[in-house]
């Protein structure tokens, strides 16, 4: 269960927000700190590399039947031990390898056909394809590493080994930034931040509802995922609304004056016990990044820190939502701000993402 | 255009000047269709002006007609409309009043009148030529089904007239755009119509002249015209305003486990081949498979040009006998798959207001924890629309979001659909939701033992070639059952009763076969309903008798959704429907026959 705990300051006054002009905080400088350092080159996902393979209908679907086999073999094993896919889900990832793989779409149904000599055009190689799916299956390499794309929300994003991909729970930490802006021109038009970025994920989807009114600085400590990041940063063209920046939470905004300034803060900090690391699906556990997904003993490390920081830096009025491992470390979080940080916080909701039943705590506090 | 029908309509006048009352028609009649045009062209006149004339005009003609008929035309004019009845000529009195004809008189009527013989196309004898056309040319017009397109028409004209009709913009398009729609089919009818009689006029007066070139241009002309026409035929069939829409296509396994599951998949296979060969665009939207093989239910969408217009005359249920590859006792299993289709509208017409509040979204995900503990591609959304209890799910998309968006897009057309059928009770046919698809408006059978047929009960249109069918040769049967839909609609004045008619003719022909067979050894019937722990205890019955004997009766058939007929219509008795079909005894016979 996942739960995300959004909180706003509810004080009266709100100090008139203005947007810093100062070289400082101005994102379009990005020469002042290179995004991505040249050696670490993000790789081309499938479906935007150029085609140029080929190969017959026949031998297409000659690996196409392999590759069914192969996956109808799985059963519901995976699912059975560790809660991976089922051969129907690998199935359904068959297709999606097919039309990332596959220049002409309109040629799929006629694999269904025998012996057909018709060339087609690919963007990696035949045996490339085999080699693919083997460690989608034998590895349990996330299919998302394979095409080295996911689709989130209505963006694509390239992701590769190393980098967190980004989950369908967390489309809904941009719903609630949705619902926060669309009433409120102030925060629209302010300074967004987005820790532990991944793929950039959160930050595109802040940066697409701002509208380019107002900014998002998304940061991350891995180097690589920093890198991925831009890049898909720029292929949405947000290069002038999202800055990307290398480093630990907010330590790379140490340049900027923040205190009391930032309109929003966004994370999908990571929040699993260490305890529970070994025991999670094998695509996550033995190909994404421990440093995505540790959150320490209790999993709340990196929550309890961006709590603490957060106050301080957040502009009374200001927006806060943070992905959980669910409603207990949500409760405890809540409890945790009304304690230690009593009165400086209102509004604490926990909203559930919709694969359970809504499930929603609204904490009024007393300034 | 007023120009021509006034001209037009004198000549036939004077044709008919015989009789002093019918002139007096005459001439009514062609001010009244003066004025539809005049309407048409969207001048302003005295709202309801026109409905009032042509209610006069309607009465008046129809009691002229009746006299006239006897005196004038006849007994040729009965014997070609000898279906007609009860008043059934009162539009007709109007349109031969009015009918465009050639310099002699010649109407298109009095073509196919004439009975001429249709020759080859190849043989150049303007005659059959000229009989072929006419004779398309009322085809179209039936299938356009012309009388009500001109009172449509006409109540639209009224429509249009009114001063506040731009208080409701939304109203006032769809209004102008329905008529300008209808007046285009309209307008082309006509325009072919006239063609062909200049034509007429031409070779005729060619021939007085001895001019054979002119002769001869004329006559190829016809030919042209005679190819044009099958095509217009066709495009007729496709008249209906939602016709040119995409759509869902919906196919939901009958009871009876993997056999009926196997089937469903089989049916869906067919309609996705089926679709790719007329060069639609086809997405799963929605997909949930059977346990060991098949489909429990799946919903496609189809793009393309007429994709709805076609693919309507498949809502209902399909039935399918073979030996089942599942049973290892190699019986003969009956199993029914139900299909259903829904149009999806453009922005432009009326669409259902769908309330955030109302709506509960769910989204499908195997248990355990999720976020940053799973990486999964599955992120299938239900969405529940909480006040009509319909749903919409889609999970083949690849991402959450815009499986939310797909499954919006369903609920959407299936509210869409609901506010139809509930605006316009007689298209029920055509709109049903598989949820209301009885589960006895058995439309089709296939058959891959003992024999190899697939035959349709609504039109006995009959293959027996299962296996092109299945793999998506469908137009045949959609062709003949759109024909024959449109043709015998036609013929009915009361549009009320044509409805009752069809749908009495649709039920006489369920075969009660498989009520029957349900009780012949080692027949295995999975007649079904739809909700589904009925059919848990269907398929819980089913296998107890399956160990006990080969002899398989699943319950009770009387407490079954199949027998009971739907009250489409009000007044409509269900015990007036007859109760067992021959097609039924056949089917007994048949089993028997491979029993022994």
């Amino acid at each position: 269960m996942k739960l995300s705990l959004i909180r706003t300051y509810s004080c009266n006054i709100f100090p008139i927000f203005h947007k810093p002009k100062t070289q400082s905080l101005s994102l379009c400088a990005r020469s002042r700190r290179p995004i991505c350092s040249s050696s670490l080159k993000p790789k081309i996902p499938l479906f935007l590399r150029p085609s140029n393979y080929s190969a017959t209908l026949s031998d297409l679907k000659k690996w196409h039947d392999w590759a069914k086999t192969l996956s109808s073999s799985i059963g519901s094993s995976f699912f059975d031990s560790d809660n991976g896919p089922d051969s129907s889900l690998l199935f359904r990832e068959l297709n999606w390898l097919i039309e990332d793989s596959l220049e002409d779409h309109s040629l799929i149904p006629q694999l269904g056909i025998q012996d057909n000599s018709t060339n087609v055009r690919l963007r990696v190689d035949i045996d490339e394809l085999y080699s693919l799916w083997k460690q989608r299956i034998e590895e349990r390499k996330p299919f998302q590493y394979i095409v080295g794309c996911e689709h989130w929300r209505d963006l694509v994003l390239s992701v590769e080994e190393g980098v967190f991909i980004p989950r369908p729970e967390t489309e809904l930490l941009i719903d609630s930034v949705s619902d926060v802006v669309s009433n409120n021109e102030e925060l629209r038009q302010g300074l967004w931040v987005d820790l532990g970025t991944g793929s950039g994920a959160i930050a595109i989807g802040i940066g697409r509802i701002l509208e380019s009114r107002g900014r998002v600085i998304a940061i991350d400590l891995n180097p690589l995922a920093a890198s991925v990041a831009a890049f898909n940063v720029q292929r949405y063209g947000l290069q002038d609304v999202i800055e990307v920046r290398q480093g630990s939470w907010f330590e790379p905004l140490k340049d900027i004056e923040i205190e009391e300034k930032l309109s929003g803060v966004i994370s999908n900090p990571p929040y699993i016990p260490s305890d529970d690391i070994p025991g999670l699906q094998a695509e996550v556990r033995t190909h994404e990044p421990r440093l995505a997904l540790d959150g320490g003993l209790d999993g709340m490390d990196d929550l309890r820190y961006l709590c603490n920081r957060t106050a301080s830096l957040l502009k009374p009025g200001g927006f806060f939502a943070f992905e959980t491992n669910g409603e207990k470390q949500c409760k405890f979080l809540v409890d945790y701000l009304e304690n230690d940080n009593a009165g400086s916080f209102c509004n604490l909701k926990i909203v559930s993402d919709f694969a359970y039943p809504v499930e929603v705590v609204t904490e009024q506090t007393i300034n | 255009m007023s120009s021509f029908w006034l001209k037009r309509s004198r000549s036939s006048s004077s044709l008919l000047l015989q009789n002093p009352r019918t002139k007096t028609r005459t001439v009514e009649s062609s001010q009244f269709l003066n004025f539809i045009d005049s309407n048409q062209n969207h001048t302003v006149l005295p709202s309801g002006l026109s409905s009032f004339l042509f209610k006069a005009l309607k009465n008046s003609s129809g009691s002229d007609f009746n006299r006239s008929k006897t005196c004038f035309f006849g007994s040729q004019y009965q014997q070609f409309f000898p279906r007609n009845s009860k008043g059934g000529f009162s539009f007709f009195g109007t349109q031969a009043a009015t009918e465009p004809s050639t310099a002699d008189g010649l109407t298109v009527e009095g073509i196919v009148a004439n009975r001429w013989t249709i020759l080859d196309e190849s043989d150049s004898d303007w005659k059959s030529h000229a009989a072929a056309i006419a004779q398309s040319i009322q085809v179209i017009k039936r299938r356009l089904q012309w009388k009500k397109l001109m009172v449509r028409l006409n109540l639209l004209s009224v429509e249009l007239n009114k001063p506040d009709l731009w208080d409701d913009p939304v109203h006032a398009g769809r209004i102008s755009r329905e008529h300008g729609s209808l007046m285009g089919k309209m307008k082309e009818v006509k325009a072919f119509e006239q063609e062909l009689l200049e034509h007429i006029d031409m070779i005729k007066l060619a021939r007085e002249e001895n001019d054979t070139e002119l002769e001869s241009e004329s006559l190829e002309a016809l030919v042209t015209m005679r190819r044009i026409s099958n095509e217009k035929e066709l495009e007729a069939l496709l008249s209906g305003e939602q016709d040119p829409c995409p759509c869902y296509i919906e196919v939901q396994a009958g009871a009876g486990g993997t056999e009926s599951m196997d089937w469903a998949a089989m049916v869906m296979e067919m309609y996705k081949s089926w679709a790719q060969r007329r060069g639609y665009g086809v997405t799963v939207v929605d997909e949930m498979p059977g346990e060991m093989a098949g489909i429990k239910r799946a919903t496609i969408k189809v793009v393309g040009e007429y994709a709805f217009g076609y693919a309507k005359s498949e809502v209902g249920v399909h039935r399918l006998v073979r030996i089942s590859p599942f049973d290892s006792g190699k019986r003969r299993h009956t199993s029914f798959a139900a299909v259903a289709v829904i149009p999806i509208m453009g922005d432009g017409s009326t669409r259902v207001q769908i309330n955030e509040s109302d709506l509960r979204i769910e989204r499908y995900r195997a248990g355990g924890p999720g976020g940053q503990h799973a990486n999964t591609t599955e992120s299938a959304v239900r969405i529940v629309h909480i006040p009509t209890g319909v749903t919409a799910t889609c999970q083949n998309e690849r991402s959450q979001h815009q499986n939310k968006a797909s499954a919006m897009a369903v609920l959407q057309s299936r509210l869409d659909q609901l506010e139809m059928t509930r605006q316009a009770q007689m298209n029920a046919q055509h709109t049903q939701s598989l949820t209301e698809i009885s589960w006895g408006n058995q439309i089709r059978t296939y058959v891959l033992h003992p024999y190899r047929m697939v035959k349709d009960l609504r039109t006995n249109y009959e293959v027996s070639d299962p296996d092109s069918v299945l793999e998506g040769d469908l137009d045949g049967f959609i062709l003949s059952y759109l024909s024959a839909s449109l043709d015998k609609d036609e013929n009915i004045e009361d549009h009320q009763s044509a409805q009752s008619q069809s749908l009495i003719r649709e039920e006489e022909e369920i075969p009660e076969s498989f009520m029957a067979s349900t009780i012949t050894n080692s027949t295995i019937t999975t007649a079904t309903v739809l909700r589904e722990e009925e059919i848990q205890s269907l398929n819980n019955s089913s296998i107890q008798a399956d160990v006990s004997s080969n002899e398989v009766v699943e319950g009770n058939p009387r407490k079954w959704q199949p027998f009971r007929r739907r009250h489409i219509l009000d007044g409509y008795s269900t015990e007036a429907v007859a109760d067992v079909s021959s097609g039924g005894e056949d089917d007994i016979r048949d089993t028997n026959k491979f029993l022994e």
